[in-house]
């Protein structure tokens, strides 16, 4: 409050606005202007001071209640769940860490983040190894280490029968499966469609051929999926694999993994409603999922563990950009811009989403509407091309929400490097969780031939 | 098995003969049995006269083709032996004495089916009853018979020939104090078998003693109280002296002190009443009898005894004084395996109720809560989800939809029919309250005659079951909601014993729960949730399902090794016509009875060779949780016997009725998975303890490998003595 009192009032430039009194719409203004000063206890301006401008900034605080809470409502609706944390979404180390040690398991799509899973301590039983893009040499540490295996396309599983052959181990094995939900258009690029019969195709392949050990079916039905009832679907569906792999081979599936794609509360660009009001919350997911699940028809004692690779709807909202405006413009037509010091190589999600941005400062009520454009000399930077926000100086903060999924693993050093990522820890304590790039660290790896070496301008 | 040959039969009416003796003091011990047999010898006419009545009661039940059981262990013929025993000592033996005799002995088994018939079906004994009538029936019918005669026949007795044996233990106990009443109390016992000397009372006081330390406790207390009564209302003690009829009290004592009672304090209290009844009856008795010259003999014993089990049988809840269910024939036994099975399931006769909901919940509001739980609704468990803060909701907390437990499925807790819905009334804005409906939405499930499960405050129109419905425990019923007398959502389950809404509540536990305090589990069984405990029902798991899922038919080999020495123990699955499933070990003829439910495996009962593995296994594994909890424990209680040295036992029978100083305690944990979600492969430990008074006594610790759905390997070690068994096919 202190820091608040002692502030300089800041000047705000007077602003045109036609009056359209009497003529809202149904829905009311979106303004967005209800200023974000402080995140967990933090202040921005003290944050930016000590780690510059832009800056990630996590709050340790949130991604746990998010766990906790995503597993409290999917275990007081179904007995058996697992959580695997998405490495893909977000495999900075302290992050993964945070969700490990809330008891989540590994999930990766590459050996590459494999070995990150294995360097963070994931004992290696307890990785999904996901994606069409597994080598042989890939196949067989994950043999050696008996991590789950989630089969794609029946190149990789001939592959792995013969591996198996060779190595004499039985891999635990799961097959990705593909079905229509209802929602298009159908993710039938990874695994076996289970209408056409290819899925029982696998499944018998795998069961007659007996070196691999089938115990899980994965699917992973879309990605920000905005209807839940989908998954119920989904869920029956594999469901009915499962029963029948019981009744043909005597067989208990162990698990059943129900993928990803719970969206987050991020507004999708184009859509009518804001994120928080469109998105389901994860217990309509929940309730769905483990609906059709209990409901299947399964032995009490024979109920399989439900496994959720949830990345982004647990991790999304705990992320935040905070950034500086570099300088203000009238474009053309007369519309307002504000360039800022952060672009989409780093915000990489602002092509999908209208993200939300707060000012991180108190100001009066008048608002603009306003382009915000990154830093970078390329047109396709542009952060939210309308937002309706206070007058901004040059030098004035902002908070982007919604940023802890995609962005950090996405971002690129294209024109501009990365910035410093940071965690608020529990106690209000911040961390750097990734320092900020040097230009040693972009070069570190390029080598230059003799004959480039040296030139005269 | 109706096994022919002689040595079949041979053996049979051997045991019934034994049985015959120990059965007139509720006993089947073998050395009480011929002590007494030996103490009827003491007129080697009543002595072998009680024999013959016995073989002709046998042979009678043989040749009516009754069941072999009962006459194995003498329940025919108990009555008969002790008309022969009388009607020996009163006649002299010629041709019309055998003639009666065995008139009598068939009217004796006659009797005692008809009264094992008439009364058994009220669920009554039939005590001595068939002895009482055929003895007045021959005593009055035989007087027109003069080929009878009635006279001493001393040339059989024994006091005739070793005299100073009789007068020695009589003077022996001349010395000690109170010397009349222990000449009182021996000589009433030595009546119960017409033997009035000091010398017959010493033998079988000597037999109780082996037989039960409690019986013998008993004995003297039932006979303390009636001579104390006679002393202090100065009753006529030649009453007492005529023909000892102070047996009664003696009778008495252990019959409903320890035999058809579970002994314990209250027991012994009891006789603080019932026996002066006795006395009253003696005295008011004999003075009718005595005017048609008939003998009391154990009338008094018989008529109090029937009264005070059918009063006992008639209360409406039996709490307090509790009836024997399953007689051990022996006070000992009934007291330990009472108190046992009270230790390990409360009773057994629960019906299985679980939590109706799925995952970890809070009790908010337990038994005799704070807030609403009172008076006729007492006993009624309130229950939400909290977040590891311990908060209910997330911010901001003002609509439903912020409460965590909010719309969570609600789970029926038994099988049972719907038999009442209410549905349509609002959930509340949070903070608010309807008082108008107090219960809000709810349902009640009727799981038996007399007791229904009734959940409340449900959500709005989101029954997904109608009145009328069969519902599968575990089924989802509805959801969670804040209809009625709720400020915020929460679940008030309470089980009663009318259909009603807002019926009174009953006390009722739940059958088998797990309270987890951080990261760990406790196992409940048949406890009531405490308010604050985060509980969950247990999900029992394949692999311990299987290894322990012991069907009729079924047999388990087992190599065992101990000692430097190996053998096999070959065990069978069998059930019996009451549902009881049991092991049996064939080489040692012993017998384990095991419950298997599906959430928990435990022994009951063990009969047979204790040196046997199977004893060992019945100790090692008494409990299994059949659900892997790492970090679970889960306790239990043992009888003392494989723990506590012979010698301490012996004095902790005296104390048993009024308080332990012994005990067996049972632990089991698991110690190593190979993989927590599906394990295939599981290591648990047990540990078995006995402790005398603090003192550690014998240990007993136990390891069994599960691997492939089955019992793998057992290690077991006794006192660091190491038994180890694999199983083969």
């Amino acid at each position: 409050m202190k820091e608040k009192e002692m502030e300089k009032k800041s000047y705000e430039r007077p602003v045109i606005k036609p009056l359209n009194s009497g003529l809202m719409n149904k829905f009311g203004t979106r303004t967005e202007y209800t200023p974000v000063t402080h995140i967990d206890g933090v202040s921005v301006k003290s944050l930016i001071e000590e780690y510059g401008s832009p800056l990630f900034v996590f709050s340790e605080r949130k991604i746990r209640e998010n766990i906790r809470d995503a597993k409290r409502i999917f275990e007081t609706r179904y007995p058996k769940v697992q959580f695997a944390w998405s490495y893909k979404t977000n495999y900075l180390n302290a992050i993964c860490r945070t969700f490990h040690q809330e008891g989540s398991w590994a999930e990766v799509v590459s050996i590459f983040e494999y070995h990150k899973a294995v360097s963070n301590g994931v004992p290696p039983e307890k990785i999904i190894f996901n994606g069409p893009d597994k080598t042989d040499e890939d196949l067989r540490i994950s043999v050696k280490n008996d991590s789950l295996i989630h089969i794609d396309h029946l190149d990789e599983l001939y592959r792995l029968i013969e591996i198996a052959d060779e190595m004499h181990k039985k891999p635990r094995v799961a097959i990705r499966v593909n079905m229509d939900t209802g929602v298009y258009p159908i993710w039938d690029r990874f695994g076996f469609n289970y209408e056409n019969g290819q899925a029982w195709d696998a499944i018998n392949k795998i069961m007659a051929g007996e070196k691999l050990n089938l115990i899980g079916l994965h699917c992973h039905i879309g990605t920000y999926m905005l209807t839940a009832s989908a998954y119920g679907i989904a869920a029956s569906k594999m469901a009915d694999l499962a029963l029948g792999i019981k009744r043909r081979y005597k067989k208990s599936i162990s698990y059943i993994d129900m993928g990803g794609g719970f969206a987050s509360k991020n507004t999708l660009k184009g859509s009518y409603q804001l994120g928080t009001d469109a998105v389901p919350d994860i217990s309509e997911y929940a309730e769905q999922i483990a609906g059709s699940l209990l409901n299947a028809g399964f032995e009490t004692d024979e109920l399989p563990y439900l496994y959720l690779e949830t990345g982004r709807a647990l991790i999304d909202d705990a992320g935040f950009l905070l950034g500086t405006v570099i300088s203000n413009k009238r474009l053309s037509d007369g519309r307002r811009s504000t360039i800022m010091d952060f672009g989409v190589n780093i915000l990489f999600t602002a092509f999908w989403y209208d993200h939300k941005v707060s000012p991180a400062q108190e100001f009066s009520r008048f608002t603009e509407d306003t382009v915000l454009y990154g830093p970078l000399c390329m047109n396709i930077d542009v952060i939210r091309e309308n937002v309706t926000l206070p007058p901004l100086n040059a030098g004035d903060h902002v908070v982007v929400h919604f940023v802890g999924a995609y962005n950090i693993t996405q971002s690129m050093q294209f024109i501009a490097l990365r910035p410093n990522v940071v965690l608020i820890d529990l106690k209000g304590e911040s961390h750097i969780i990734r320092k900020a790039e040097t230009m040693e660290d972009v070069e570190r790896n390029e080598r230059i031939p003799a004959h480039l070496e040296n030139f005269k301008l | 098995m109706q096994a022919s040959g002689w040595r079949y039969y041979g053996a049979l009416c051997g045991d019934g003969l034994l049985n015959s003796y120990a059965q007139i003091f509720f006993s089947k011990n073998r050395i009480f049995a011929v002590l007494l047999l030996l103490v009827s010898f003491f007129d080697l006419g009543a002595g072998l006269s009680g024999v013959i009545a016995v073989l002709i009661g046998q042979i009678t039940a043989l040749l009516f083709n009754y069941p072999h059981a009962p006459i194995r262990d003498g329940t025919y013929t108990y009555n008969a032996l002790m008309v022969g025993i009388a009607i020996g000592i009163f006649y002299q033996f010629n041709f019309s004495f055998f003639t009666l005799l065995l008139i009598a002995s068939i009217l004796t088994f006659f009797m005692t089916i008809w009264f094992a018939t008439s009364l058994g079906r009220k669920g009554l004994p039939f005590l001595s009853i068939p002895f009482l009538l055929v003895l007045w029936i021959v005593i009055l019918g035989a007087g027109n018979f003069t080929a009878l005669r009635l006279s001493p026949k001393e040339s059989l007795s024994l006091l005739r020939y070793f005299p100073e044996l009789f007068s020695g233990s009589t003077g022996l106990i001349g010395h000690l104090p109170f010397a009349n009443a222990i000449y009182l109390y021996l000589r009433s016992l030595g009546a119960i078998i017409f033997q009035f000397n000091d010398l017959a009372g010493l033998f079988i006081a000597i037999g109780i003693l082996i037989y039960s330390r409690i019986a013998f406790s008993l004995s003297i207390f039932g006979f303390a109280i009636g001579y104390l009564f006679y002393y202090y209302l100065e009753g006529d003690f030649s009453q007492l002296i005529y023909s000892y009829i102070g047996f009664n009290f003696i009778l008495t004592a252990i019959a409903l002190g320890g035999f058809f009672v579970v002994p314990s304090r209250k027991s012994f209290f009891s006789l603080l009443l019932v026996i002066p009844m006795i006395a009253l009856l003696i005295s008011a008795l004999d003075t009718l009898f005595s005017q048609i010259g008939l003998p009391l003999y154990s009338l008094p014993f018989n008529v109090v005894v029937l009264l005070f089990l059918t009063v006992m049988a008639q209360r409406y809840r039996s709490s307090g004084l509790q009836l024997v269910s399953i007689q051990q024939f022996s006070p000992e036994k009934n007291h330990y395996k009472f108190y046992n099975t009270i230790e390990r399931f409360r009773s057994a006769t629960y019906f299985q109720i679980a939590l109706p909901f799925i995952g970890t919940w809070r009790v908010s509001q337990g038994y005799d809560g704070e807030i609403t739980h009172k008076n006729d609704w007492a006993q009624a468990l309130d229950f939400d989800v909290t977040d590891t803060e311990g908060k209910t909701f997330r911010e901001p907390g003002l609509q439903l939809k912020d409460y965590y437990c909010y719309d969570l499925p609600v789970t029926a807790p038994a099988d049972g029919w719907v038999v009442e819905i209410m549905d349509g009334i609002d959930d509340n804005e949070v903070g608010e309250v309807d008082l108008e409906h107090n219960w809000g939405n709810t349902l009640v499930i009727k799981h038996s005659e007399y007791l229904f499960s009734s959940l409340s405050h449900l959500k709005k129109d989101a029954f997904r079951v109608k009145k009328g419905d069969f519902v599968r425990k575990g089924e989802i019923v509805a959801y969670c909601g804040s209809s009625g007398r709720s400020p915020e959502p929460h679940l008030h389950f309470q089980l009663q014993a009318t259909p009603y809404i807002g019926s009174k509540t009953i006390e009722y536990p739940i059958s088998y729960y797990l309270s987890k305090e951080g990261d760990r589990y406790r196992f409940h069984a048949y406890e009531i949730p405490k308010e604050g405990e985060q509980v969950s029902n247990v999900q029992p798991g394949k692999s311990l399902k299987s290894a322990f899922h012991f069907i009729p038919g079924m047999r388990l080999h087992f190599e065992v090794e101990e000692d430097g020495r190996s053998y096999r123990s070959d065990w069978e699955v069998f059930i019996t016509a009451g549902n009881l499933t049991y092991l049996y070990c064939h080489d040692t003829k012993s017998t384990a009875y095991f419950v298997n439910d599906g959430t928990l495996f435990y022994f009951t009962d063990f009969y047979g060779d204790k040196r046997s593995f199977l004893y060992r296994f019945y100790l090692a594994a008494h409990k299994i949780l059949l659900g892997y909890y790492p970090g679970a424990e889960l306790n239990d209680r043992l009888l003392i016997d494989a723990f506590i040295p012979a010698p301490v036992r012996f004095i902790h029978d005296f104390a048993a009725p009024f308080f332990h100083f012994c005990r067996a305690d049972y632990r089991m944990r698991f110690s190593e998975v190979d993989d927590e979600q599906q394990p295939g492969r599981i290591l648990l430990g047990t540990d078995s303890r006995g402790a005398c008074m603090g003192r550690a006594c014998n240990h007993i610790e136990a390891e069994l490998l599960i691997e492939n759905e089955r019992l793998e390997h057992i290690e077991i070690f006794v006192n660091q003595k190491k038994t180890t068994a694999r199983c083969c096919d």
